[in-house]
């Protein structure tokens, strides 16, 4: 898939306190298309939306790993001036979040904050973005009245108006429609299928038919590691990992019972090749064999290798900064010539 | 019946009783003072008590408006200094610091709220009188000769030692309410807030206090009325000398509580000089009953238009 990357997450690990929410995440969001980021609930997916935007930074004990590169420009550098960089990207949370006052200043809240006073221009973004948003023919006769007086569906939409209106390149949504009756999500999907030629969208969401319906790319997390990513269709169709296997078929995931573990370094063992396939011999079919080695070429030769050998690689895990581990169960392959 | 159900409905029962009997102390209590206030009543007629400040015992005048004044203009002074204390320091602590900051710092502020207010009277009379006497006064009043500054008073008790010294006593009160408010403001809307690129003082001052007003405003009526029926530390700094009206923040004043804690049971000789005080005291009570009801008032329109 040869596309614009647009967000990239490099070796990104974030903590709360002991816990680890992300774990050695490293990705690329394509520029202009939508991607969604799947997995259970507690994985880490809403922290990875949340790195994009350094909204971690609001909560107290949050630390920051790795890099997370906006247009190429590493977003965690201390120079970087957070509110700008706020204003490239918009967020829709869970709940819509409206802003305790009325309508019309909802949608241009952020245009004040960034200093627009002249009121024509403000009249004609909050008709524009209501448009935009598809909210407009409904509040357009009492602008000026509490916007908590919305439906909780209109609230949304006015959340996306309001995120439109300060002008973003990004749209970042945290299962914007989990709160929503299925007319309110239905229109908010379609708003994002058309806002995508001019927006890129990252979506997190739980529901894989949402993710079907809109995704061009899915990123799969499972407990804060990063399990499989890649174009929608080969990811949803055709996983091909266990876990993302086991995900979208609706089952349970399953840690798999390691049967024996090998650990290979670059100049030790320089035949890793022979070293993983004469482990796998020792093994009786449909027992797993666990990997590990300390680069990412290693990582990808010996992954290669053993699908040739019609392996089945259950999980490529990154474990920390230097060592992957490769999850690799046994098949029957006597009737390959 | 058995024993736990025997328990339930006793305990139950016992509660509703205790309930019951706080809630007619109030009104015992209005009808005790009005019975006692009732002499001096069929005298003169409450407009003219009220309305004059002719305060001559020994001559049957009984005027409480100076001390009505008085009680008024020193919480006005005492809100006025603690109000902007109190909702800047709150933010400081729920928007600002850091969580050790604020874990240090909060149960000092809740210290200040649990100290006796003599202390803060002798407090007073040691540190706020001799700055309001040496400095305060002398500066504003012969820059500024004009209400509400200038005055003859050298004394350094006054109304603005008083609301000083009022001003700190509250403050610990309403910071600790209003911190609690604004940190029950949900993260969701600072999130949209901050998420459009906003500045945490931009975040603070459009979403986090307007959501918290309510309880800002609540805040303030419970210090006022604390202010208001504050005794013993107003009645060692304000002065208590009768001057009608307080025409300067440096004249001194004289406040309902001070006068009823200063003369009840030690004037009795003078006729009706009993019913007067209790009848201040009733005044006193109406007072604060009146604020409190505003500010229900207020909760109740700022909830409405919200919602």
């Amino acid at each position: 898939m040869q596309t614009k990357t647009h967000i990239s997450a490099r070796d990104l690990t974030v903590s709360y306190g002991e816990q680890q929410a992300l774990n050695h995440i490293s990705i690329d969001i394509p520029d202009k298309k939508i991607t969604a980021i799947i997995g259970p609930s507690g994985c880490g997916k809403t922290t990875l939306l949340k790195s994009f935007n350094r909204l971690l930074d609001l909560q107290d004990g949050v630390r920051v790993a790795g890099q997370v590169l906006v247009d190429g420009e590493n977003i965690y550098d201390p120079g970087v001036e957070k509110t700008h960089l706020r204003k490239r990207m918009g967020l829709l949370s869970q709940r819509p979040t409206v802003l305790p006052m009325s309508i019309y200043d909802n949608v241009v809240y952020g245009l004040r904050i960034h200093g627009v006073k002249d009121k024509k221009i403000l009249d004609q973004a909050v008709e524009r973005y209501l448009q935009e948003a598809n909210l407009w023919s409904e509040v357009k006769d009492r602008l000026h009245s509490s916007a908590t007086r919305l439906s909780i569906g209109q609230q949304q939409r006015l959340c996306l108006a309001r995120g439109l209106a300060v002008e973003p390149e990004i749209i970042l949504g945290d299962e914007p429609t989990s709160a929503l009756d299925p007319v309110s999500a239905e229109q908010i999907e379609q708003r994002f299928l058309v806002l995508k030629n001019q927006y890129t969208i990252v979506l997190v969401t739980h529901i894989l038919r949402q993710a079907k319906r809109l995704a061009d790319y899915v990123i799969f997390l499972y407990l804060g590691n990063l399990i499989e990513h890649g174009p929608a269709e080969q990811v949803l169709n055709n996983p091909r990992y266990a876990k993302t296997q086991a995900y979208i078929e609706g089952k349970f995931i399953e840690e798999p019972t390691i049967h024996k573990e090998i650990t290979l370094q670059k100049e030790r063992s320089a035949d890793y090749l022979t070293s993983t396939l004469l482990a796998l011999d020792e093994l009786q079919v449909d027992q797993v064999l666990k990997v590990v080695v300390d680069s990412e070429p290693t990582m990808n030769e010996i992954s290669k290798a053993v699908e040739l050998k019609c392996h089945k690689i259950l999980e490529v895990k990154r474990i920390d900064l230097l060592h992957w581990e490769i999850i690799i169960q046994k098949q029957n392959v006597n009737f390959i010539i | 019946m058995n024993i736990r159900q025997f328990k339930e409905t006793i305990a139950h029962r016992l509660m509703f009783l205790l309930c019951l009997f706080v809630l007619s102390l109030v009104f015992l209590m209005v009808f005790g003072l009005y019975q006692r206030a009732k002499p001096i009543l069929a005298v003169s007629s409450m407009k003219d008590l009220v309305f004059s400040a002719n305060w001559h015992p020994t001559q049957g005048h009984f005027g409480l408006a100076g001390f009505i004044a008085g009680t008024l203009w020193v919480t006005a002074i005492a809100i006025v200094i603690a109000v902007p204390l109190s909702l800047l320091t709150a933010t400081y602590l729920s928007e600002y610091c850091s969580r050790w900051v604020r874990e240090i710092i909060k149960p000092v502020i809740d210290l200040l709220a649990g100290i006796s207010p003599v202390v803060y009277g002798v407090w007073g009379m040691i540190a706020v009188v001799p700055l309001v006497r040496d400095y305060l006064m002398p500066f504003l009043s012969e820059r500024l000769p004009f209400f509400p500054f200038a005055s003859e008073n050298y004394t350094g008790f006054s109304a603005l030692t008083a609301g000083i010294v009022l001003a700190i006593m509250i403050s610990p009160l309403i910071i600790s309410i209003i911190e609690e408010v604004m940190r029950a403001v949900s993260f969701g809307v600072r999130e949209a807030s901050v998420s459009l690129g906003a500045t945490k003082w931009q975040t603070t001052k459009w979403v986090v206090l307007r959501k918290a007003s309510p309880g800002i405003v609540a805040a303030v009526i419970l210090g006022l009325s604390r202010a208001m029926g504050e005794t013993m530390a107003v009645l060692m700094v304000a002065g208590c000398a009768m001057q009608g009206f307080p025409k300067s923040i440096f004249d001194t004043a004289y406040p309902l509580p001070a006068l009823i804690a200063n003369t009840y049971g030690e004037m009795m000789s003078v006729p009706l000089y009993d019913a007067a005080v209790l009848l201040a005291a009733l005044i006193l009570f109406l007072i604060t009953v009146f604020f409190n009801i505003v500010a229900w008032g207020i909760l109740l329109y700022i909830e409405r238009k919200e919602a």
